[in-house]
């Protein structure tokens, strides 16, 4: 039996018909969902006991998260937005309270560039060192918006320190497998863009 | 057979045996293709968490606008069967006062500018999470009132790297909070010709010349924000809002 989706209201519908345009009505609808749910991070900072910083930070990654989503089309609308939205906000609360509480005794996943260099043997830091200084950031910024709105996603939730697990979660990957080898993926064609500019 | 990505990742997720971290680093040292793959590695999780904030950042705005429209809405909800002539009254008064501030009273272009930085300049966002970068620590010490430490910081990285917006922005907002006016406009024009996805540098010049309050000054910064709304550019909605009290 065919699964239909279910029926919504027309708000969800403003929302979603406007994400999936260009230029001015994208950023409308990407304003208006934001607004239409920001008191979730209110409701974040009471029930977790975040800082407003971080439960804003969660809130706007969750947003993200969901905007490429719906443009990208993996939202099948079985749900509303918000029940939806609210799951994804919800699982990303529950991984900085396990991130905090496991952070305070272990290394960090999510260890800083320069701390991950200092790992590295002298010779072999100065190499990467000098190569980095050469690289344009600001380039592989430009080409990372060039590369699909999934990579982008997916590589900047990496950079941020989200684990492949946590990822496939918010970004409706099947599994954590699954999101490596296309995170690599990206990671390769991003660097192919990069080069052959 | 192990690509180059997953070993380089499995280095730096600690997953190789001294053996095998012995052996890739001796092979950063000998093959320029695989050190220049292992820099590229780290240098787009620079860039790409560098994105992720200026995405964040996009959404600032938004949440200060909905945390002014939500306030309203918070109050307690008591006996107003009882006093309602009085709120009525309240209300009424509250409406008329209101409109006069907005509508009459005069807010110079200066006061504009103090209120903005005031709300937006105090402090400004650190990431969350355990990673610290010269970013992060720059702004750390910003917040902890070592605006100068902090310059010198933003400034290292824009000798390094040109093209680095965020650290033009940062730098140019740490001159404005030290009074240093010209270097502050000099950084944000900078910015204003960088291309991004959203881009404050044509607002914060005309802040910048809204505090400066030089001969003309006002005038440009007028033109400025009128482009910022013509061309739908980072703060449009500030910059209409104040365009309307002009």
């Amino acid at each position: 039996m065919p699964i239909h989706p279910a029926p919504h209201h027309s708000f969800d519908r403003d929302i979603i018909d406007r994400l999936r345009q260009d230029g001015i009505d994208r950023k409308k609808g990407e304003e208006q969902l934001f607004s239409s749910y920001a008191y979730f991070i209110e409701q974040a900072r009471h029930n977790f006991s975040f800082s407003e910083d971080e439960a804003f930070n969660i809130y706007a990654d969750t947003i993200l998260a969901a905007i490429s989503q719906i443009t990208g089309g993996s939202f099948e609308e079985r749900s509303s937005l918000k029940t939806w939205l609210h799951q994804i906000f919800h699982n990303k609360c529950v991984d900085l309270v396990r991130k905090k509480a496991t952070n305070k005794n272990s290394v960090n996943r999510a260890m800083s560039i320069p701390d991950r260099l200092l790992q590295m043997a002298d010779t072999a830091k100065s190499v990467i060192q000098q190569m980095m200084e050469k690289t344009d950031r600001e380039l592989i910024k430009q080409k990372l918006r060039e590369i699909g709105e999934n990579c982008r996603q997916l590589l900047m939730q990496w950079a941020e320190g989200y684990s492949d697990r946590e990822i496939a979660e918010a970004m409706a990957y099947k599994t954590a497998d699954v999101v490596k080898t296309s995170r690599l993926r990206c990671l390769d064609k991003l660097r192919q863009s990069y080069k052959n500019t | 057979m192990v690509s180059n990505l997953e070993l380089i990742e499995a280095y730096f997720n600690e997953e190789l045996s001294a053996e095998q971290k012995s052996e890739f680093e001796l092979r950063i040292t000998a093959d320029p293709a695989f050190a220049d793959e292992t820099a590229f590695y780290l240098s787009s999780k620079q860039a790409a968490a560098s994105e992720l904030e200026e995405n964040r950042n996009r959404f600032k705005g938004i949440y200060q606008q909905y945390k002014q429209g939500n306030v309203q809405q918070v109050g307690k909800v008591t006996p107003i069967r009882k006093l309602w002539p009085w709120v009525a009254a309240a209300a009424v008064l509250a409406g008329i006062i209101l409109g006069w501030y907005t509508f009459f009273q005069p807010v110079s272009p200066n006061e504009l500018a103090d209120r903005y930085i005031k709300e937006n300049f105090q402090n400004l966002a650190v990431k969350m999470g355990g990673r610290e970068d010269s970013v992060q620590t720059a702004l750390r010490l910003y917040n902890e009132g070592k605006n100068g430490e902090a310059l010198k910081y933003f400034e290292t990285m824009i000798d390094r790297d040109t093209s680095f917006a965020e650290a033009k922005k940062y730098a140019g907002i740490v001159c404005l909070r030290l009074g240093r006016y010209d270097n502050a406009v000099r950084y944000f024009t900078r910015l204003e010709n960088d291309t991004l996805f959203a881009n404050p540098g044509k607002f914060y010049h005309a802040l910048t010349l809204m505090k400066r309050n030089q001969a003309g000054d006002i005038d440009t910064a007028k033109q400025l924000l009128q482009q910022v709304v013509d061309l739908d550019l980072d703060e449009k909605e500030k910059a209409v809002e104040w365009l309307k009290k002009w």
